[in-house]
């Protein structure tokens, strides 16, 4: 190799590094405000009902927050190379996307779309060839809540809240469904998928318990959930 | 996409699932293709390989210059086939499709570097610049896809390998002493320059490490030469018949295992096998 072409190696190689780098500080950051948001939601399995609103108000800025953050790395992210850099960050995205589904669960009984996600998140749509939520990560993020919502049923009924389980367990069955209609390939997405029988599982054990023991109104003499 | 903020009832969340279920396969579909053209580029490669040494250990009169010449010729006249195959990925790997998919490509496209810079090797006796690799990845001066630095370094750390097994047959030839000197003193090169980048690349410590190998195997066999060649004072040719002598007689008494090992690297990756009982 003559030293020209040694150079142009090198200064590729080295614009790489300096890059990654970059990323790198946006990445800890991002971990750092993600940290807190699933640190603060985790207080949910000790929060009773009426309370949970202004933890949810809680939440919500510091996932807006992270906007200054995907906007940094759609920045940094040369054209094209989004599927080149994004599994940097994917571990803070999708703890982000769990975030952001518990919270719109827990204030609307509904499952988020990546739309809204995307809004929260500050994602544009214009930024797709830089920054995106792939359909994998938002999956991701979903799976991570059916967890935390197996756990929730559980610590809800110690709160003395029979209801949640029913409506936890309505959600997550037809988030299962959803779930089911995808050819997964085998990787870890395809892995916590088949977890996730065990959180079900777990539902409809604490869904039998308060049924059984009449804890909970049958169904027509229950107020349906609440929007 | 059209959806609503967000989804309450089983409908809607089956809406949004068709969604990402169409999207999922519509990737894995697009990977598999991939890999399957990446394999055949693979297959090909591996064949240009070997047609090049099989060229390079013809029993002719030519020159050895000649002889490079019309392998490489011969050389790029089959890695035009492997160049279509690539041109033909083009439209799999537009935009950000390239990055999402590179992984399952790289195989392929190392082992056409591979044989693109063999057959460049033959031709002008230098390593193949990126800039050159790139243009014969390209249609008109626009390139299928960007070609990805880590991939041709690896590539090019595989030529080694390569250029072991050519020094090594070479030296039952005529001149074929000189050739393994001039060979040597490449990969030592190449070594050195490889050196500097190996924190650089993923995978191509491990590389580098064959090249070693290859580099002390060539060295050896440099070495069993000096030994042969002090002990006569007489000219090179008869020294060459000399030496050609020893090694077919090697070379009989290893015929079978020798056949079988061609065999095995062409049917693995496993670019690491000895020459040596």
């Amino acid at each position: 190799m003559d030293q020209h072409d040694l150079d142009f190696i090198n200064s590729q190689l080295e614009g790489d590094i300096d890059l990654r780098e970059k990323i790198k500080e946006q990445v800890h950051e991002f971990d750092k405000k993600t940290r807190t948001v699933v640190g603060l939601l985790n207080k949910v399995h000790g929060t009773t009902s009426d309370k949970i609103p202004s933890l949810l108000d809680d939440v919500r800025p510091l996932l807006v927050d992270c906007r200054t953050i995907t906007a940094s790395l759609a920045q940094l992210v040369p054209q094209n190379q989004f599927w080149r850099w994004k599994d940097m960050w994917s571990n803070s995205i999708r703890a982000a996307v769990f975030g952001a589904a518990l919270v719109e669960y827990l204030g609307t009984g509904t499952l988020i779309t990546v739309v809204k996600v995307n809004e929260i998140l500050g994602i544009h749509d214009e930024w797709k060839d830089r920054l995106a939520l792939p359909a994998e990560d938002y999956l991701h993020g979903l799976i991570t809540l059916v967890n935390e919502l197996s756990r929730l049923a559980v610590n809800a009924v110690t709160l003395g809240n029979y209801e949640e389980p029913i409506r936890i367990s309505i959600f997550v069955k037809d988030l299962f469904a959803g779930f089911s209609m995808l050819n997964l390939k085998n990787d870890t997405l395809r892995r916590r998928y088949d977890s996730l029988k065990y959180d079900l599982k777990k539902i409809e054990e604490v869904v039998y318990d308060v049924s059984l023991r009449k804890l909970v109104a049958p169904p027509g003499q229950r107020p349906q959930p609440t929007p | 996409m059209s959806q609503p903020q967000t989804l309450g009832s089983k409908d809607t969340v089956v809406q949004l699932f068709q969604h990402f279920a169409e999207e999922l396969d519509d990737q894995n579909d697009r990977r598999e293709r991939l890999i399957k053209s990446s394999r055949d580029v693979t297959n090909l490669s591996k064949k240009v390989i070997f047609l090049l040494h099989r060229i390079m250990t013809e029993e002719t009169d030519e020159d050895d210059h000649t002889l490079a010449l019309r392998a490489a010729t011969s050389g790029r006249q089959k890695l035009k086939d492997i160049q279509k195959i690539l041109g033909s990925m083009q439209v799999e790997l537009r935009g950000n499709l390239f990055w999402q998919n590179q992984k399952n490509i790289s195989p392929g496209l190392q082992e056409y570097i591979e044989a693109l810079s063999f057959a460049h090797y033959l031709e002008h006796g230098t390593l193949i610049s990126f800039q050159e690799v790139q243009e014969t990845l390209s249609d008109n001066g626009a390139p299928f896809f960007p070609l990805p630095m880590s991939d041709y370094l690896l590539g090019l750390s595989d030529l080694t390998g390569e250029l072991m097994r050519y020094a090594i047959s070479a030296i039952p030839r005529k001149g074929g002493r000189m050739k393994a000197d001039e060979v040597c003193s490449f990969v030592r090169r190449c070594k050195a320059d490889f050196a500097g980048l190996t924190p650089f690349v993923k995978g191509l410590a491990k590389k580098q490490s064959v090249t070693n190998q290859s580099l002390q195997k060539i060295e050896d066999a440099a070495y069993a030469i000096a030994v042969r060649t002090s002990e006569f004072d007489l000219p090179p040719d008869i020294l060459d018949d000399i030496v050609a002598r020893c090694v077919s007689g090697y070379e009989t008494n290893n015929h079978g295992r020798k056949a079988q090992r061609w065999q095995e690297h062409f049917d693995s990756d496993d670019e690491d096998y000895e020459y040596r009982a």
